[in-house]
């Protein structure tokens, strides 16, 4: 068994076009991929032992046209799901072959700036060159008609439940991309979650006005059959919209992380009952951006916009561990997403500042 | 041209002779009505006629402490059969201590204006009015005073410099405009288009304040401010507004007094550091103070600007009209009205020492002041003061004067509410002294509980008075017209207002609002 | 019913003296607004001068992800172009509404100015002179009151709502200082009078003897400004019914969108309609240093409503032709995404749009670089701004007051209106 608290950067897999936005691991390979900001995604392959330079990527998944939001993929790792502010979500069959090829430099971004501050002094990097096999085949859901921002794979692989900033909340399944339900909230939806048993959604809403009266925050968990409430918890996170949620997988705990900018409280609910529980200490300062439970349903980690992933122990709130540290500055990066791999040794982080932090725990 | 004095020849010679040279001078409130009189006759001008005393009291009473007479004062003063009964009346309100306070909230305006820079330390200057009252109370000469203020040194005066904090510019504006009654602000980005001064006269003056320091210390929710002064510092001086460029670095400019030498300074030993105090200490004071040199300078004999800028405010503040107008714009283009009589004025503040009391006697007991505020002249200010001039009470006026002509404070001192008060009269005019009636101030007359609370009856207050007499109501009206605008009404009046009360079954809420009229109306809203 | 024809709708003192004296010079309240509805109401306002709406984006809305955006570039943000049916106007996809509208709107994208925090640039903006001037200068809004406005109307002639301008009349005084209503349109405080309509009016008709009285030999004139403030503000609470928008609201909600900005638009859209002058709307949230995309989506839903049917009413009313409607705020900001995905103050390159009165709409004017960083054609100043809209306004932007003794012009001297902009 890996030791949670005993975590280990082993590698940074540079990308900086832009921000990375999202990640996951690829079932149970040693594969992950990362998107960004810009519509892009990158697959790795890991080496099985850390250490050593950090490996490139093999492939460049291309269809999106805006940021991808959130990466999930199927347990089996044959299909890797991708959403989009382009309104789509994507479903790539990791088994296709690449139809073309494309040179890549992966730290250009800092090659450009140095040039641009040359004069004062700074120091050009050396380029990290990167051939990727480019993969254009995907096939597309497009039932959302706004940024979908929240996507969340069932535990079998076999449902979906995508959010977008039209309030659309959609479940539908992967093989034939229908739609089984679909509600709409008040607001945005800012984040979702779906219960493992796929009876309850929790589903955060916003509409992110500072002064207006038109401002709104809620945080309600939905019966699916049915697309009503159960239970609205909106006055307990009186003006909060979320920014992540995760349920245990044994279903018995939901984790709830406020949104930014804020003091990015964590919080656990007893989803059955319906009720608000323990806050976490520390904060993500600014706001929490991503939940993921370990393969073992005892642990979860948590990122936020103070660059820092934290591992807790979900039975009883505390701190496990505490992979990075906040990068200084009156305001700090995000980490804007984390993924375990399937045996619970290693976790991906999408890093703001273009890459991807691959952290590994021993056993 | 320049020229080193703008002062008219005459008035120059007389800084110079001092009083002492003139031994038979006519009292001051005799020239000034000689001088507005050779005006009057120059320009063709019949002043108004005498004011009633009825009239003259409600003014002199407002001008020196602040509000309007009781109906007891009034009463008593229009039965007065003595000749001397005004100036017997000045010497009681100049004795009275509600003219320390009056003229605080005066120089309190003056020194600070309703929107002083540093908001959030300077919004409550309770302090700094309570000491400037108390120089007034002391009869501490307006020289010392100025000094004080200007150092900042001494506990109660420090918020004077707090206002300008970092701005040496801003402090160089508004101590050249209150202390020397001249505009510099046009000079801070080019040089001066009406007047003499270059952007050279203005930086040097900005050298005096370009080492203040304001130093804060704060316990618990009160922070306290100390002026201090660093050693080294100097203003940089990089060309007019319109050519500076990035990068561009500038000259030090030496101080020097306006329209006259640099000042004269030990030099800095050549490797002086400033020294930095440690967090909670207070800089140490330097070995050269230039703010000290600057104050003396503002306050000595020889400057031609102080004591004229001085005479010249008391004037308007009374008088409505500086007889440089405005009061703060000393200027060749801008010659005094009456350049004897400011020469007169400025003569005797300097022999005084600087006695305000003394100045304000004179010009309270002139006939000019006393001139009746009816004709058919429509300036508020007129150019020749052939008539009173009308100014509107301020904010703080207002207040006071609501209490005392309602009887307010008749059970106990219920607190008014000021902030209310502040809002609605605190600016009644456009910024260049000329009133004008505003939307929300006249809501807030017509519709606020505020207004409303000193009409409404309540135990011993005027409508309780009025409501509780037996008196038939003829005489119940006569007193509630002594008890608002100190003057007895004409007989129209009374009969329009007893129909008016009398018009209804229940007499109480036609006094209510009988006394609502006369309290908003333009006679009480005004000092004329 | 004439749809001209509104109640409580109510032009000029004259019109009110007229149906005063159908009652025999009785103010009666409660048929106010009856008395002047009068058919030619619009005919009326539009014969007057011109009128002016200021839409304020508080805070500084960003010029890359509204009118001059950059797609593919690294400053274009995660936002998408819609092509207008005017040439070289593309607009955000989240303002289709607008873009609908885009014939009316003259896009000024070259904006260059001086000021670039809140306060000052505030202040900047509402008056095109610096803050730190010692000259209190006054806001568009009220020399727009002083010389379109009329001190005799039942209204007030500069009216405002949200988070707008801070410097008010200044040396124009307080007869042009501005009224303000809340976000929502609600009238403040003290215009609810605690006396009864008719307890009211005999108050007042001793109030105008006492006046008498005293007028008969006081002429100086601060006593005849006191006592005509007087009366405005006793027709501002009669005519009080022009701020109840309570009636037209329903109908009106959906195409405004349901928000403060969107009933404070319909708001303008009346006023102006009832002769006000002046109008200023403040529209919040726009100071996204954190999280800039959301908050303009956000922002520019309601934007999107409330102005193409502010614009598109004004037409269909024929008043549009003499309602110049600005949309601005103080600052534009940066096109480069910080780390907390927002955007910062700029100047040096943004965004200003005029329409309606007095402009020649369906053109942009002036053009950024490739990445929105600087202005590559025609930069326009916070004075030539004022110049171009007193123009269109029918104001000589060189009208000379004294503050002191010092002369003061409209707008600084060598600023010059864009006649490309005007109609």
């Amino acid at each position: 068994m890996p030791d949670l608290t005993k975590p280990t950067l082993v590698w940074t897999l540079t990308w900086d076009a832009d921000w990375v936005t999202a990640v996951a691991f690829l079932g149970s390979s040693r594969r992950v991929a990362a998107g960004n900001n810009l519509g892009g995604v990158l697959v790795w392959d890991l080496p099985e032992k850390p250490g050593g330079d950090p490996p490139k990527p093999l492939l460049k998944l291309d269809g999106h046209t805006n940021c991808v939001s959130k990466l999930a993929c199927t347990p089996d790792g044959k299909t890797l799901l991708s959403s989009s502010y382009d309104h789509s979500v994507r479903l790539w069959d990791t088994a296709a072959r690449a139809t073309g090829e494309e040179k890549l430099v992966l730290n250009a971004t800092a090659i450009a700036d140095a040039e641009r501050r040359k004069s004062n002094g700074a120091k050009v990097p050396p380029p990290i060159p990167a051939t990727v096999g480019v993969v254009k085949t995907s096939q597309v859901f497009d039932g959302h008609k706004e940024w979908v921002t929240a996507l969340e794979l069932s535990r079998d692989g076999k449902t979906v439940l995508s959010g977008d900033d039209g309030g659309h909340v959609v479940l539908w399944d992967v093989a034939g991309k229908r739609v089984a339900k679909r509600w709409q909230v008040k607001g945005w939806v800012a984040a979702l979650a779906l219960s493992p048993d796929q009876k309850q959604a929790c589903v955060g809403e916003r509409v992110p006005l500072v002064f207006d009266s038109g401002r709104h925050a809620g945080l309600k968990l939905w019966n699916v059959a049915t697309g009503e409430v159960a239970f609205d918890l909106s006055a307990e996170f009186k003006g909060q919209h979320l920014g992540a949620a995760a349920y245990s997988p044994d279903g018995k705990v939901l984790v709830v992380g406020r949104g930014g900018e804020s003091e990015g409280t964590l919080t656990l609910v007893d989803p059955v009952a319906g009720k608000k529980g323990k806050a976490l200490a520390p904060i993500h300062q600014y706001g929490a951006t991503d939940l993921a439970f370990h393969p073992d349903g005892k642990h979860f980690a948590s990122a936020g916009r103070d660059t820092v992933v934290r591992v807790w122990e979900d039975a009883t709130g505390k701190l496990v561990s505490e992979l990075g540290k906040p990068r200084g500055g009156q305001f700090k990066d995000w980490v804007h997403a984390v993924s375990w791999s399937a045996d619970g040794a290693w976790l991906a982080a999408a890093d703001m500042a273009g890459a991807v932090q691959v952290w590994h725990f021993a056993g | 041209m320049r020229c080193s004095l703008s002062l008219p020849l005459v008035a120059a010679a007389a800084l110079l002779s001092g009083p002492a040279g003139r031994a038979a001078e006519p009292p001051l409130r005799a020239v000034i009505d000689s001088e507005l009189k050779a005006g009057w006759k120059k320009a063709g001008i019949a002043p108004a006629p005498r004011s009633s005393d009825a009239e003259f009291l409600r003014r002199v009473t407002l001008d020196l402490v602040g509000t309007v007479p009781t109906h007891d004062e009034a009463v008593a003063f229009l039965a007065d059969a003595r000749e001397s009964k005004r100036e017997k009346l000045i010497d009681t309100l100049l004795a009275d201590p509600r003219f320390a306070r009056q003229q605080a909230d005066v120089w309190d305006q003056v020194l600070f204006g309703r929107h002083p820079g540093n908001a959030d330390a300077t919004r409550k200057r309770d302090g700094f009015k309570a000491w400037l009252a108390k120089q007034f109370a002391d009869g501490t000469g307006f020289d010392r005073v100025a000094r004080e203020v200007l150092v900042g040194e001494q506990p109660g005066t420090e918020l004077f410099q707090v206002q300008f904090r970092n701005q040496p510019e801003e402090a160089t504006i508004a101590v050249s405009r209150v202390f020397l009654g001249t505009q510099l602000g046009c000079a801070k980005c080019h040089d001066h288009p009406y007047d003499r001064w270059t952007q050279k006269d203005f930086y040097g003056m900005a050298g005096f304040f370009v080492r203040v320091v304001i130093e804060e210390t704060s316990s618990g929710n009160t922070k306290t401010y100390t002026v201090a002064e660093k050693a080294t510092g100097e203003v940089l001086f990089s060309g007019a507004a319109k050519d500076q460029q990035p990068g561009k670095k500038g000259e030090p400019v030496r101080p020097r007094f306006l329209g006259g030498d640099e000042l004269t300074e030990p030099p800095a030993p050549k490797d002086a550091k400033e020294q930095q105090p440690k967090a909670g200490a207070k800089l140490p004071k330097p070995p050269f103070s230039r703010k000290e040199k600057f104050a003396e300078w503002v306050v000595a004999p020889e400057n031609p600007y102080f004591a004229r800028a001085v005479a010249n405010r008391v004037w308007a503040q009374f008088m409505g009209r500086g007889i440089v107008h405005p009061a703060d714009d000393f200027q060749a283009e801008n010659a005094p009205s009456h350049p004897e009589l400011l020469a007169a004025l400025t003569r005797t503040l300097a022999a005084s020492k600087y006695d305000l009391k003394a100045l304000i006697r004179e010009v309270v007991n002139s006939e000019a002041y006393q001139l009746a505020g009816t004709g058919p002249i429509t300036d508020a200010l007129p150019k020749h003061f052939e008539r009173a001039r009308v100014r509107p009470l301020t904010a703080e006026e207002i207040v006071l004067s609501l209490r005392t002509a309602t009887s307010f404070d008749a059970a106990g001192k219920p607190p008014t509410p000021d902030d209310y008060f502040m809002r609605a009269f605190g600016e009644p005019t456009n910024g260049l002294g000329d009133f004008q009636g505003s939307l929300a101030e006249h809501l807030f007359w017509n519709n606020a509980e505020q207004v409303r609370v000193f009409a409404r009856r309540k135990k011993g207050n005027l409508t309780d008075q009025l409501l509780a007499s037996t008196d038939p109501w003829e005489k119940r009206v006569e007193h509630l017209y002594l008890s608002v605008l100190g003057r007895r009404p004409k007989p129209a009046e009374v009969s329009k207002f007893v129909a008016f009360i009398t018009g209804d079954a229940k007499p109480e809420p036609r006094v209510e609002d009988a006394v609502w009229v006369l309290l908003t109306s333009s006679e009480f809203r005004f000092n004329h | 019913m004439s749809p001209l024809c509104r109640a409580g709708e109510h032009l000029s003192r004259r019109a009110f003296l007229k149906g005063a004296a159908v009652t025999g010079g009785g103010l009666v309240l409660p048929n106010w607004g009856g008395l002047a509805h009068a058919r030619s109401a619009a005919e009326a306002a539009t014969k007057a001068k011109k009128r002016c709406i200021l839409l304020w984006m508080n805070g500084g809305a960003s010029q890359i992800d509204t009118f001059d955006m950059k797609p593919g570039r690294p400053t274009g943000g995660p936002f998408r172009p819609i092509q207008t049916k005017v040439t070289g106007l593309q607009v955000c996809e989240y303002l289709p509404k607008v873009a609908a509208v885009a014939d009316k709107l003259a896009v000024i994208r070259s904006m260059k100015t001086h000021s670039p925090d809140h306060p000052d640039g505030i202040y900047h903006m509402h008056t095109c002179y610096k803050m730190s001037e010692r000259t209190p200068h006054p806001e568009l809004g009220a020399v727009i009151a002083k010389f379109n406005g009329d001190l005799g109307s039942d209204l007030p002639t500069f009216v405002r709502m949200g988070s707008c301008g801070n410097a008010g009349a200044g040396y124009l005084g307080p007869a042009h200082e501005p009224f303000s209503l809340g976000r929502e349109g609600k009238l403040g405080a003290f215009t609810s009078p605690y006396l009864a309509a008719d307890a009211e009016m005999k108050r007042a008709e001793l109030f105008r003897f006492v006046e008498g009285e005293f007028a008969a030999d006081h002429k100086a004139e601060p006593f005849d400004s006191h006592r005509t403030a007087k009366e405005r503000a006793w027709r501002l609470l009669r005519a009080k019914a022009v701020f109840d928008i309570s009636k037209e609201w329903p109908a009106a909600r959906e195409r405004y969108g349901d928000t403060d900005f969107g009933r404070g638009c319909l708001m303008a859209r009346k006023l102006v309609e009832a002769g006000v002058p002046f109008v200023e709307v403040g529209h919040e949230n726009y100071d996204s240093h954190a999280d800039n995309f959301v908050c303009h989506k956000a922002n520019m839903q309601h934007l999107d409503l409330a102005w193409p049917a502010l614009l598109t009413d004004l037409a269909d009313r024929g008043l549009l032709q003499d309602t110049l409607v600005v949309w601005m705020g103080e600052v534009g900001r940066t096109p480069q995404i910080n780390n907390r995905a927002g955007r910062d103050h700029y100047i040096r390159a943004w965004t200003i749009v005029l329409s309606g009165g007095g402009i020649r709409g369906g053109q942009v004017y002036g053009a950024t670089d490739a990445d929105g960083k600087d202005v590559r054609d025609n930069p326009v100043s916070e004075g030539d701004l004022f110049a171009t809209i007193y123009k269109a306004l029918g104001i000589n932007h060189r009208a000379k007051h004294l503050s002191g003794v010092r002369p003061v012009w409209l707008t600084p001297e060598g600023s010059q209106p864009i006649t490309e902009l005007l109609g």
